[in-house]
Formats: C-alpha cells, sequence, structure tokens
C-alpha cells in the first residue's frame, strides 16, 4: 500500500481580495522507501500540497479537497483532531525551510526534541533526553551533551537545521516531508545537509519527499520527481529521465536556465513573463503564457495529466504519446 | 546576572536623584508659597517667621539638601495642609484605599478603551445607585461601597492590558515555529499553555510597570466621583496649596516605584526570556 | 593601464577584536564584472558596504575612478555618489511601498537636482522600459510586482544616474530560477551598453559563471583566491575554493556521488604551499605567514611561500 496516496487535490485561501488558488488538481503517492521530489518556482502550490497532507493549514480560510489524501493508511480528509496530531510527528515528520526560526526561542533543544518524543510514546521525560542526546549524534553534532542544554539562539543554521532533522527523526516516522530544508543555509552546509538526509533516508529506508526550487538538489536526492506549475502538476516521473529527456516545455524551459553549466561569459536561456498569481490563474494550461509551444487551445483546454511515456505522465497537448506496446 | 542587577540599581539611583532636583525645581517655581493663599491670610511678620520655621527663607539648593537628607532618613516631613500629621503617615493611610481600587479594579472588566472613565462613573452611580439601589453611591467604608468605583476604575487599565494580551498572543501564534509544533503532533492545548503564554509573557511585562504605578497611585477622576479618600486628590492639591514636603514625597514616591518595577519587569524579562540571559553566538 | 573603476587597498573593517573584513584589495577595472564570492561571514556584504562608504572602514582606502574617498565626509562624497551605486538582495524591502515606480526611479535625479520635474517623468519611465517594463508601469506600486521585476526597478534606480560602478549585493538569491536568468541577462546586457564596472556579490557560484570576469573568493575576512572566471572553475588552488565548487549540486542524476566535507578549521590549515619557483613574481614581503601570491594567468592564491633555501 502506498504512504502517502493523492488524488485530485484542491487546496484555496479565501483571502480579502478574493479566492487563491494555490493547488488545481494535484495527485501522486509515494511507496515506502521511496524519495520524491516536488519541484516548483513560487505560487506553484509546491509547499501547500504538503501542508495540506498533514493539516496543517489553518482551516477556513483554506480549503481543502480531495478524491484522495492517504498518509501511512489514515484518510487525512476524514480524520479528527486527535488522530491527526498523532500522525502529525509519528507516521510523518516535516523540515522546514529556515531553522532559525523553526524553533521556540524559550525552551531548550533537548526540551523541543524530548516533547516531542514524549507526545507519541509513552516514555519518561528522562528516558526521551537520553533519546535526544543519542540523535543529536546521529545528526553529526559533536558535544550533544551539551547542545541538549543550548537555547536556539546559541546554534548556527547549519546546526539548527541538523536539529530539526534530529527532531523530526525522533519518532522514526515512515516519511520525512523536507520543504526546502536548504535554501536559507551556505552552500557548503547545504550539501552536508542533503547527503545527512540522503544518508538517514536509506539507512532508515522510510520514504522522502523533498520539495524544493532547486533543480540541483532533485538531482542529487530523489529518485522520482514530480514537477508543479500554477498549482498543477506538469510532468512526472524518474529523475533520470526528467533531466535527460524531458517532456514537458516548463521542465525543458527550467532545465536551460539553469546558470553555470558551460563555461564562458554567455546570455542564459530565460523564460519570459513572470510565474501565475494564484489569486488569478491563466485560463487552460498554466504555463502557456510563457511557452514557445503554445497554440491557441492551450488557453482553451485545461490539458490532462497523462502518460505519454512509460511510466512518465505529462500535461501537455503539444505532446505526443508514444509507448511501447505492453 | 548579578552584575546586571548590579547596574540597573545605580542607573536607577541617579535617575532618582536627577528626577528629584527636576521636580524640587519645578515646584519652587510656582509663583507663591503656602501661605499666599486667601484661605489664609496674614500679617506679613507672621507670615515670615512662619516661612523661617519651616526654613523655606533659606536658599534653594539648602532646602533640597535638608529635604534630601530626611528622605535617606525616610523623614519625608509634615504636610502644610494637615500639620497634625507627617508626610508618611498621611500617605499611609491614603494609599490604602487607592492601591484596593487600583488592585481589585484589574481583576474585573468592562469597555474601558472607549469611554472616558468620569462617564463610566457616572453612568455605574445612576444604574446601580440610584436607579436599581443595589450598591451605595460613594464613600469608602465598607467593602460594599468598593463595588462602583473598582469598576469604573478597572475599565480602562483592563480593557488596555487585554487588547494588548489578544495582539501579543496573535503575533506569537503565526510565528512560524508554532506550525513546527503543530508539525510534531503536539496538542493544541499544549501548544497555547507552554509555548504560545511563556513566549506571549514576555512583552507583556514590558507594560507592566506603567500600569502598576498608574494604578497604585489612585486615580482621581474615581476617587473624587466616589469620594474614595485614596492619594489621587493630593496630588492636585498639594501642588496647589503648595505643600511641598507631601508634593516632595508624592513625587518621590512615583519616581521609586516607576523605577523599581522597571528594574523587576527586567528582571523578569530576562528569567523570562533565554536570549537577554544567556549569551548568543555561533557554535 | 587605465585607472580602475574601483580599488580597494588593504582595507579593513574591525568590529571590537574582530576582524570582518582583514586587509583586503580588490580592483574592478573599467568595463569589466569582478564577483565576491564567499559564504555567511566571509565579509563579502561588508567589503562591499566600504566600497560604497555606507561603512566607514577602519582602515585602508577607496579609490573610485583613481580619486582617494576613503576620508570623505557624507556632504563631500555626494557627487562623487552619483558614479557609484547599488542594487541589494531584498527587492520589497528596496522599494519605499508608498512611492509609484516613477516616482521612485526618478528620485535619484530629484536628489543630485538633474533635470525639471518633466524631464526627470520622461527619463524615469525611459528607464523602466529599457530595463524591460513597461512605460505604464511608472504609475503602479510595488506591491503589484512580483519579486523579479521588482529587482528591474532597482536596477532602473541604480543607474538612472550613469553611474560607472554598480555592486550588486545578491541580486537573484531571492529569485525563483526562471527568473534569475531574466535578472541576470539584464544586468549584463547593460553592463556591455553602458561600460559599467560591476562587483557581484554572491554565495552562488553558478551564476557567477556566466557573469563574471573574474572571481575573488572570500573566507573568514580575507580574499583566499582571485582569478579570472575559467581558471577558477578550471583549476582553483585553495581548498575552500575546491570546497565551494565540490558543492554545487551536479544537474546530473547518473553523476550524483558522495563528498567529503572539511570543517572551515580544517580548511584554513591546509592553507596551499608554493615554492618561490613556482610562483609567477616574488612575493614582496618575506614571510612564513600566509599571503596572497601570483600565479600564471592573473591568479592569486592565499599561500605560504616555503623557505627558498629548502633542501
Amino acid at each position: 500500500m502506498a504512504l502517502v496516496e493523492i488524488d485530485d487535490l484542491h487546496v484555496s485561501f479565501s483571502q480579502y481580495e478574493g479566492l487563491v488558488q494555490a493547488v488545481r488538481g494535484v495527485s501522486f503517492s509515494l511507496e515506502p522507501g521511496e524519495s520524491l521530489g516536488i519541484v516548483g518556482e513560487s505560487g506553484s502550490g509546491k509547499s501547500v500540497t504538503c501542508s495540506a497532507l498533514l493539516r496543517l493549514l489553518r482551516e477556513p480560510p483554506a480549503k481543502i479537497t480531495a478524491n484522495t489524501l492517504h498518509l501511512g493508511g489514515h484518510d487525512m480528509l476524514a480524520a479528527r483532531p486527535r488522530e491527526i496530531s498523532a500522525v502529525r510527528g509519528r507516521v510523518a515528520a516535516m523540515v522546514f525551510q529556515d531553522p532559525m526560526t523553526s524553533l521556540d526561542p524559550v525552551f531548550t533543544i533537548g526540551h523541543q526534541i524530548a516533547e516531542t518524543i514524549t507526545a507519541h510514546r509513552p516514555v519518561s521525560k528522562d528516558e526521551a533526553l537520553q533519546r535526544a542526546v543519542a540523535l543529536l549524534k546521529r545528526v553529526e553534532i559533536k558535544n550533544a551533551e551539551a547542545v541538549v542544554r543550548y537555547y536556539p539562539h546559541q546554534l548556527s543554521g547549519g546546526m539548527l537545521q541538523r536539529v530539526m532533522i534530529a527532531m523530526a527523526l525522533s519518532c522514526e516516522p515512515q516519511v520525512l516531508i523536507a520543504d526546502e530544508p536548504t535554501t536559507a543555509l551556505d552552500v557548503t552546509i547545504q550539501a552536508q545537509i542533503l547527503q545527512l538526509i540522503k544518508d538517514i533516508q536509506i539507512e532508515t529506508g522510510m520514504g522522502l519527499i523533498m520539495i524544493t526550487h532547486d533543480l540541483g538538489v532533485i538531482a542529487e536526492t530523489v529518485d522520482r520527481v514530480v514537477v508543479l506549475y500554477g498549482g498543477k502538476v506538469m510532468e512526472t516521473g524518474p529523475v533520470e529521465q526528467i533531466f535527460e529527456a524531458p517532456l514537458h516545455p516548463y521542465t525543458r524551459a527550467l532545465l536551460n536556465s539553469i546558470p553555470g553549466q558551460t563555461a564562458g561569459k554567455q546570455r542564459l536561456v530565460e523564460i519570459p513573463g513572470a510565474s501565475p498569481n494564484p489569486a488569478h490563474p491563466p485560463a487552460g494550461c498554466p504555463f502557456h503564457p510563457r511557452c514557445p509551444m503554445a497554440i491557441a487551445e492551450c488557453h482553451r483546454v485545461t490539458p490532462p495529466l497523462e502518460e505519454k511515456r512509460d511510466g512518465r505522465l505529462a500535461a501537455c497537448i503539444r505532446v505526443e504519446p508514444a509507448m511501447v506496446a505492453a | 546576572m548579578t552584575g546586571f542587577i548590579l547596574r540597573r540599581v545605580v542607573s536607577m539611583l541617579v535617575t532618582f536623584i536627577v528626577v528629584s532636583i527636576v521636580i524640587f525645581l519645578m515646584m519652587h517655581s510656582i509663583p507663591g508659597g503656602p501661605f499666599d493663599g486667601y484661605e489664609m491670610p496674614l500679617p506679613d511678620n507672621i507670615k515670615a517667621k512662619l516661612m523661617a520655621q519651616l526654613g523655606l527663607d533659606k536658599p534653594l539648593w539648602e532646602q533640597y539638601l535638608r529635604y534630601m537628607w530626611g528622605v535617606v532618613r525616610l523623614d519625608f516631613g509634615v504636610p502644610y495642609q494637615s500639620p497634625g500629621e507627617t508626610v508618611m503617615g498621611l500617605i499611609a493611610h491614603a494609599w490604602l484605599p487607592s492601591l484596593t481600587l487600583g488592585g481589585l479594579g484589574i481583576l474585573v472588566g468592562a469597555p474601558g478603551l472607549t469611554i472616558p472613565v468620569f462617564i463610566i462613573s457616572t453612568g455605574l452611580i445612576l444604574v446601580f445607585a440610584v436607579w436599581l439601589h443595589w450598591t451605595p453611591a460613594s464613600g469608602w467604608g465598607e467593602p460594599k461601597r468598593w463595588i462602583l468605583p473598582i469598576m469604573a476604575y478597572a475599565a480602562v487599565p483592563l480593557a488596555t492590558y487585554a487588547r494588548y494580551a489578544r495582539s501579543t498572543m496573535l503575533d506569537v501564534l503565526n510565528k512560524p515555529f508554532v506550525s513546527v509544533l503543530r508539525a510534531k503532533g503536539l496538542s493544541e492545548r499544549k501548544i497555547i499553555f507552554q509555548h504560545v503564554l511563556r513566549n506571549a509573557s514576555i512583552p507583556m511585562v514590558t507594560i507592566f510597570p506603567a500600569m502598576f504605578v498608574g494604578i497604585a497611585t489612585g486615580s482621581i477622576f474615581v476617587e473624587a466621583m466616589f469620594r474614595v479618600p485614596g492619594l489621587g486628590a493630593y496630588f492636585v492639591s498639594s501642588i496647589d496649596k503648595r505643600d511641598y514636603p507631601l508634593e516632595m514625597a508624592l513625587m518621590l514616591m512615583i519616581s521609586a516605584m516607576y523605577s523599581l518595577s522597571y528594574l523587576v519587569a527586567d528582571i523578569l524579562y530576562a528569567v523570562l526570556n533565554p536570549r537577554i540571559r544567556v549569551e548568543g553566538g555561533e557554535r | 593601464m587605465t585607472t580602475p573603476a574601483l580599488e580597494l587597498r588593504q582595507i579593513t573593517k574591525r568590529f571590537g577584536d574582530m576582524a570582518a573584513v582583514d586587509r583586503v584589495d580588490l580592483v574592478v577595472p573599467r568595463n569589466s564584472v569582478v564577483a565576491l564570492v564567499g559564504e555567511s561571514g566571509s565579509g563579502k556584504t561588508t567589503t562591499g558596504l566600504l566600497a560604497l562608504r555606507l561603512l566607514g572602514s577602519t582602515s585602508g582606502q577607496v579609490l573610485l575612478e583613481g580619486e582617494d574617498i576613503t576620508h570623505l565626509s557624507q556632504t563631500k562624497l555626494k557627487p562623487y555618489r552619483r558614479r557609484m551605486q547599488v542594487v541589494f538582495q531584498d527587492s520589497y524591502a528596496s522599494l519605499d511601498p508608498m512611492m509609484t515606480l516613477g516616482e521612485i526611479v526618478g528620485e535619484p535625479l530629484g536628489i543630485h537636482g538633474i533635470g525639471s520635474r518633466a524631464e526627470r517623468r520622461e527619463q524615469s519611465q525611459a528607464w523602466l522600459e529599457k530595463v524591460g517594463l513597461d512605460g505604464s508601469y511608472a504609475n503602479r506600486y510595488p506591491h503589484e510586482l512580483s519579486g523579479g521585476q521588482r529587482q528591474r526597478v532597482s536596477v532602473a534606480r541604480a543607474l538612472i544616474l550613469g553611474a560607472s560602478i554598480l555592486v550588486a549585493d545578491e541580486p537573484t538569491s531571492a529569485l525563483d530560477v526562471s527568473v534569475k536568468a531574466q535578472i541576470v541577462n539584464l544586468l549584463q546586457g547593460l553592463q556591455a551598453d553602458m561600460g559599467l564596472s560591476m562587483l557581484f556579490i554572491s554565495h552562488d557560484l553558478s551564476v557567477v559563471r556566466s557573469l563574471a570576469d573574474e572571481v575573488v573568493v572570500m573566507l573568514r575576512g580575507r580574499v583566499v583566491e582571485r582569478a579570472p572566471t575559467d581558471r577558477i572553475f578550471a583549476n582553483a588552488q585553495h581548498p575552500y575554493t575546491k570546497a565551494l565548487l565540490d558543492a554545487v549540486p551536479t544537474i546530473n542524476p547518473r553523476a550524483r556521488r558522495r563528498r567529503t566535507f572539511l570543517s572551515r578549521d580544517e580548511i584554513a590549515a591546509r592553507t596551499p604551499r608554493f615554492h618561490p619557483s613556482e610562483l609567477d613574481a616574488v612575493p614582496l614581503i618575506d614571510t612564513a605567514e600566509p599571503q596572497l601570491v601570483a600565479l600564471a594567468g592573473d591568479h592569486f592564491v592565499e599561500a605560504i611561500v616555503a623557505e627558498r633555501s629548502v633542501p
């Protein structure tokens, strides 16, 4: 049974200015032990999708609907608050983008890791603290015994992100959801944190969802990719194929615009225009205003996400299906 | 931590001295003296004798030093308007009603921000004393007389406090770490009572000193409306009557109370907020 | 050799006993782009502020087109400000939310008393178009724009006075991937058109590669390596530069690899050593301390010069 099963997820927010449609029909799944990357830029809905999965959005103003929203066998739409709290941290744990603001400034590191454990397991505070020290060691923090007594403001961003990872692992979740975990960090620290996450994922066999806008992070860390744009899925597939033979014009344009791939001063390949505003999404295909292959039809029709190659889905009417007959 | 407190105490003393000089000078800069009012018309030679007796003929700096010397020994002199007792004595018995009024006032609620306190007072007297005959209209003797003045007085501080508390709580609730707490699976109850409250109380501590001092020293309006024998009235009368000893003592008292409560607030702040009490830095 | 657009000589900034910028030499030649690269704590942003005289230095000199502006008061600096401008990372915080785009872009002209009101309005509109926004945007407000568009406005405002040097401090770091390329291209185009000199501060080596002529790498307030862009990428000598390059993710899933990491202290302990014969020029100071030495091809590295009389 899939660890995560999302089918036709819609998330909208009723704001003062009107309805903001952050997620407009997103579907994907995650098998146990699998690592999945969700790629998207601002306004793509990538973070909202996973926040909705854990019901972390304030509802209202958020409105979540889906055919299926399953996590570790739990129906997250039907679940009551108690079940939702039990799932969070234990079935799925999240690591967020900015470690400097992710911890309560008035409690020690040890306390905050320990309270995660005691929230889900019947262990004493002392046992939980001991486990916290062990976890800090697992994330390669030296002098873990001292660090448990530190306050968040005493640690650097890289160290704090390790703490966040330790905290996420504390109840041995089945899936780790990392939302831009390295964006706020220095590039050398970024590489270390990614490698740490990857090592832990392989060691524990847990599932991993990596949310990012950075294609380099995707290339280094995940097996499968989901590309989001304007609240919809543009393309999915195995990571090698996404990079070597992208199907969707957006994926292709994104790959082409990555700077620094070749030597010498040069003009970079641009994608003209800007990401769609979730309050006013374009009709039809969300990418068509910026797409080099757009035709009139793209404005009228919302392309369905369908299988165009074996195991690869894309939402584009300009991509012909070509599959090997079974 | 001790160094921190010591430094604050020293600066408190310096402030106290500076404030006392400023008040003393301002007090004496108002023309006229205690015996110039029409209430007590006196022939000049008797007036001169009285002034000399009270030391009012000496140069200002000498008067100041004499008074402060008394202050250090907790001798605040004798109020001109009530020579039968000492300033200390007068404050002692007038303060209690003000303090009770203010303290109990905080515990009661009312829409104090929008309606001026003298209107609330009048309204309360009208409704509860005149129409309903539920409470006496004024006076202070028995506790039942305390009800109306407390309700009137509670209005403003409570409303201010509640408003501030609400916005602080909201601020904290919107912080990223609260989402993380939810994502960890903590119950909403635990999140609010353990984490949010603790964080929200830090800024709340900063508004306490001013509120506390205002409350403890009495509201002139409310005390006047309900005939509460508190300190409020004396603040005005001591200036009006040039009752220097009482005036100085009251001002010094307020100044000391502000300093002390800010010191307490600073200490509380350091206790509640580890960022103040523990050195930060990269590890 | 023509006078460089900007030169920093032994510029130092101390905060207490900590040197945020430690005896840095930096030259931005005319009509060229120099990238200043480093991570947090490297001192690169502080260096940029020192160059712009937005921060006073503890010691050292700042020369703008050959003129020493190190000790000029803020009032005396005003005419020089026309020639040096800045674009910052946070486009949202850089623009006054109460002003229209036209007012924002035209403001520098007003400050320096250039042109009549009508002329200023014309110029700001022209510049909005130069940075790729429609002239009608002059009446819009910052909050109506996307991050990339706001950054274009910052660029227009910076260049409207006809600066000779632009300091860009992480101008693309807060932007989406698809928009980064737009801003980089915009800066590149304007630089070529105007003969502008640029000091491009960034932690992103990939962005730097396509834009810069020379790369200067900073670590803990010191310059550890400096070379033409292609040499840095092909033949980095300092372990920190190598670590930075190594940390960049590979855009090829099949070329995924495990990395070993050194802490900053370990890196600092591996200062490269060169024998005098390997150097392009004999260092002026005879010392065992690490110093910037010259290798072939305009390539400078902080290294220790091994003993001359070595067995």
